[in-house]
């Protein structure tokens, strides 16, 4: 009896043992809500090409404390959808943590839904404002908020294509050019509330439908006002009419900026060519000049854009590289510091994290704010060193032009060249 | 006053191309009183397939409405005999439930089919033609005289050829045209088939000018619906007509009020023309109860 007793004890010790290495080798899941269909697709898809690339290199290295990533995906095609799939990854597959999703009223759903069950959420590239304004524990947005991207075109204007112009910034005629509904309005709202502080007069400011189908009034007005500068927010469709009507009419800036969405989007120079080259794009940096970022990060910069180029055939956007930088962040100064995995310690180390410009692949560092702002006693989770900048498009690709310590080129063609000169 | 003559000029001819498109809801809409909520997603067809033949064949838009206004054609007659044939003798509202399902299912088709990506062909000419400080677009001017030929070409084949005088009478009452010999289900079918192959000229004209996307036809099918009515139900000349008055008043509240408003106002214009003139602009008395237009 006792060799048997002595035997079982053995083997059940032996079976403890495997299973705790085969608890300890368990992936860590993480559920990623991206719209994979429907018509923000596009956008979503490569953001988790660049996700996927970050998985590979990390699990390559062996992964985080010895254990390897995996993701669990969630369609989020429309807010309805984000919620429906936040919830399923979390009461069906028990998911803890949870990042994506690309477009703001998406990442606004999505966070709603993990902060309801206590879920860790990572926001890689959402930027509304309202993320971090509502009091929520879970939520962290790694990219820049919204306010941020109408900023930094001002930011640029005065800091760099005034004196390009040779013209004192309060000479210069600025027009602003916005899309009426909610991101248009509310980057226009800022660029203006901005421009005031800084003493600059818009000469021209309107905003008109996104569906519109003819840009004719619109550009016929520019025409008269002659700005020397303008802002213009809007999708790609708007954006394409417009090009066209501006190149139709003959109407000239010296500098025209866009500010993120239809102005960012491969998609445009696909539609118009290269009437492109020379637009200025207020937006997340696609490729910053390498010398910002710490040496380590520089090489793992240099493997990202490798593999997604061999893999997509282009260089990543923006968005891509901001969820690329994003998710190698909690891959590499969030996880490896968890012992538990579970919302609330993984939310202690967010808020311990303290690093500075150009510890991510994309120029960004990480200061989260934690309900501690004077105005806003419900901002928490805002990302106060998110990098931000204009970047131009240029006959091979794009390249950042500012803020000078991300730049990897000078801006060119200001003033811009007349459309018969093009 | 040039600022004045190029909105003007530019709503003319922006405006004809609206009503190029409207002239197929015309005939399906207007004479037919069947009421199309797919006519934008038939426009969406029609601009990929203009896309596709420019970008894999190198073809010239122009060139592809040979091939495409035909392939409209049948596509229409194949709705027709799907969906509208059968709907035709149920109450109204199952045409107005039944081609609004196909519009939906027609741009989700269209999204997974050709994904979000908005499709562009190359330009084709490279300049504006310019007189003075006026600038004008070719593709726009070509336009215009394709949407005149058009209408003069359908007010002829209406009026003097036995197929227009076949619909007008199944129009004015079918059962009396049965009686006289005229076979009504083929005149509706031929009808409809027709309205839909204008829409495929129609896009083969918009290609150059617009994107195409699963969801263009939504920014078009209500321009269209408001130029018909506008127009005088079942007036071809009336949807020209309509078209360009749609056009300049876009262009023009546009400039001098704000752009954010160009929608409204030729709502406003809309629903005033509908208070003192119910049959629309060219419309004849009762053209809203019956149909043609003399």
């Amino acid at each position: 009896m006792r060799p048997f007793l002595r035997l079982s004890a053995m083997l059940a010790s032996i079976m403890l043992a495997t299973t705790m290495t085969a608890r300890a080798q368990e992936p860590i899941r993480i559920g990623v809500l991206l719209p994979f269909t429907g018509p923000l697709a596009k956008n979503g898809i490569e953001n988790w090409e660049a996700m996927q690339i970050a998985r590979d290199m990390i699990n390559e290295r062996g992964g985080v404390n010895g254990r390897k990533i995996e993701y669990l995906q969630g369609d989020a095609t429309t807010p309805n959808a984000a919620i429906s799939e936040t919830e399923r990854l979390i009461t069906k597959d028990g998911i803890k943590i949870t990042t994506g999703s690309f477009a703001s009223p998406i990442a606004i759903a999505v966070s709603q839904a993990a902060e309801r069950h206590s879920v860790f959420h990572w926001e890689t590239t959402g930027a509304a404002e309202v993320i971090t304004h509502r009091g929520f524990k879970y939520t962290f947005q790694v990219g820049a908020p919204a306010r941020k991207y109408g900023q930094a075109a001002v930011d640029f204007v005065f800091g760099d294509l005034a004196k390009r112009l040779n013209k004192p910034v309060t000479e210069l005629k600025i027009a602003l050019l916005w899309e009426n509904r909610a991101f248009g309005k509310s980057v226009g709202d800022g660029i203006r509330a901005y421009s005031q502080t800084k003493g600059i007069k818009l000469v021209y400011d309107e905003g008109y439908d996104q569906t519109a189908t003819d840009m004719t009034p619109i550009v016929q007005k520019l025409k008269d006002v002659t700005p020397d500068i303008l802002i213009a927010i809007s999708f790609p469709n708007d954006a394409i009419l417009f090009q066209r009507k501006a190149k139709e009419l003959d109407f000239n800036v010296n500098a025209f900026i866009g500010v993120s969405a239809g102005y960012s989007s491969p998609d445009l120079r696909d539609s118009i060519g290269d009437s492109v080259v020379g637009i200025f794009v207020a937006d997340f940096p696609p490729k910053v000049n390498a010398n910002v970022l710490k040496p380590d990060i520089k090489k793992v910069a240099e493997e990202f854009y490798k593999r997604y180029e061999a893999k997509m055939k282009r260089a990543p956007a923006g968005h891509a590289a901001a969820g690329f930088s994003a998710i190698w962040a909690l891959f590499t100064e969030v996880l490896p510091k968890a012992k538990t995995y579970e919302p609330d310690e993984l939310r202690d180390i967010a808020l311990k994290l303290d690093l500075p410009e150009g510890s991510l692949v994309n120029g960004s560092g990480i200061k989260f704010t934690n309900l501690d702002v004077p105005d806003d006693p419900k901002g928490a989770g805002e990302n106060l060193r998110a990098s931000i900048g204009v970047w131009q498009w240029t006959k091979a690709g794009n390249e950042q032009v500012y803020p000078p310590e991300l730049a990897t080129h000078e801006a060119a063609m200001v003033p811009m060249p007349k459309w018969s000169n093009r | 006053m040039s600022t004045l003559i190029q909105l003007v000029l530019s709503g003319i001819l922006i405006g004809s191309v609206y009503a190029l498109m409207s002239i197929g809801l015309t005939l399906i809409f207007g004479v037919l009183r069947i009421v199309n909520f797919a006519h934008g997603e038939f426009l969406m067809i029609a601009m990929y397939g203009a896309w596709a033949f420019s970008n894999l064949f190198g073809l010239n838009p122009y060139m592809a409405a040979t091939a495409i206004v035909p392939a409209m054609f049948l596509f229409g007659a194949v709705v027709y005999w799907l969906v509208i044939s059968p709907a035709l003798d149920k109450p109204h509202l199952v045409v107005v439930f039944a081609t609004m399902a196909l519009s939906i299912f027609l741009q989700n088709a269209a999204l997974m089919a050709m994904t979000a990506d908005l499709r562009d062909i190359p330009p084709i000419f490279n300049r504006s033609i310019t007189i003075g400080s006026i600038f004008l677009k070719v593709e726009l001017l070509l336009g215009f005289l394709i949407t005149i030929l058009c209408t003069v070409g359908l007010q002829w084949m209406i009026k003097k050829t036995y197929l227009g005088k076949a619909i007008r009478a199944t129009v004015q009452d079918g059962e009396a045209a049965m009686l006289m010999g005229i076979p009504v289900p083929r005149i509706f079918l031929i009808t409809f088939a027709g309205g839909s192959a204008l829409v495929g000229l129609a896009a083969c004209v918009m290609v150059p000018l617009f994107s195409v996307f699963p969801s263009v036809g939504l920014n078009f099918v209500l321009i269209a619906f408001v130029i018909v009515v506008l127009g005088g139900m079942g007036s071809i000349e009336g949807a020209l007509l309509g078209g360009i008055c749609v056009g300049v008043m876009q262009s023009l509240s546009g400039y001098y009020i704000a752009p954010a408003f160009g929608q409204m106002f030729f709502f406003v214009l809309f629903l005033l023309v509908m208070i003192f003139r119910p049959n629309g602009l060219l419309g004849q008395k009762g053209a809203a109860m019956i149909g043609m237009n003399e």
